[in-house]
């Protein structure tokens, strides 16, 4: 029997399969909607894989190139969405593979217990305003994930910023979901520890 | 491995709701005893609601502008 093809709490979206209908029906003002919907999460997730603005916009472009020439033939099994980032995430490993070719690094439980267990890490929840945390952490906040090794970056930016589920990353990864937990929570952790060591260090200097 | 060390392992999970119902349980008391790994959890949660605030920024207008007119561009010469 096969699997059901959308999770109890993904419903099937309306919008993007009336306009995937369209498309294959020949209109082109489905190809403008359907980027329209996807190119600022595309470009974003490329830029925060690979830190170059341009780098970020030939990925959201090589992906909805590669999705519209296979479009016909989507089975609409995963919702459109998922589909796009899978494209977009083999074009950020393609690209990072071709710019260095040394294996990549792994990121040790052992190495993340340092510190003894005290952490600070400023909480910002009343702070309604946000350039106050923009300014105090933007930078850093960029340049902890920038350190992350990518396939650990890129399972990162899947769960906790674009809000895919364990089992979707996974799928979108190609991954077993027990990694997808392993990379996720010690990416959290390098992050939490490098937030922490900066703003620590700032508190010093005020 | 500790006590502590094994419920750091699966704080994430935690966070997350993924784990089963005893390890919950376990890990919940431990979590109340334990002001090292309360900490910790504290700590974790403030990091991914601040990573997640500063991810809401709009791409520039041009950008957006190009991506569209190169996907078209490239579409309609391949269908010639
Ligand atoms: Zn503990």
């Amino acid at each position: 029997m096969p699997k059901s093809a959308y999770p109890v709490d993904k419903p099937f979206d309306a919008i993007d399969h009336a306009l995937i209908e369209s498309f294959k029906a020949g209109s082109s003002e489905a190809i403008e909607k359907l980027v329209e919907r996807y190119e600022s999460r595309l470009f974003r997730f490329g830029l925060r894989m690979c830190g170059h603005q341009q780098d970020a916009e030939d990925i959201a472009q090589e992906t909805f190139l590669s999705a519209f020439r296979h479009l016909d033939r989507f089975r609409q099994e995963t919702p459109l969405k998922n589909w796009l980032f899978k494209i977009a995430a083999r074009a950020c490993f393609r690209r990072r593979r071709k710019k260095k070719g040394e294996p990549e690094r792994e990121i040790s439980i052992e190495s993340l217990k340092e510190n003894n267990g005290d952490y600070v890490i400023p909480d910002f929840s009343e702070t309604p305003d946000e350039s106050v945390i923009r300014n105090e952490l933007k930078a850093v906040i960029d340049g902890a994930v920038r350190e992350l090794p990518s396939k650990y970056r890129m399972v990162f930016n899947l769960r906790d910023i674009e809000g895919f589920s364990t089992e979707e990353t996974a799928g979108i990864v190609g991954i077993s979901e027990q990694l997808v937990k392993t990379r996720l929570h010690r990416a959290r952790l390098f992050l939490r520890n490098k937030i922490s060591a900066a703003y620590k260090e700032g508190d010093r200097k005020r | 491995m500790s006590e502590c060390g094994r419920h750091f392992e699966r704080i994430s999970e935690y966070l997350d709701g993924e784990l089963d119902q005893e390890t919950l349980v376990e890990i919940e008391r431990h979590l109340s005893e334990c002001p090292r790994c309360g900490n910790c959890l504290e700590s974790l949660k403030r990091t991914i609601a601040l990573c997640r605030r500063l991810e809401d920024e709009e791409i520039p207008l041009d950008v957006q502008r190009r991506i569209k007119e190169k996907v078209l561009e490239c579409l309609a010469e391949e269908s010639h």
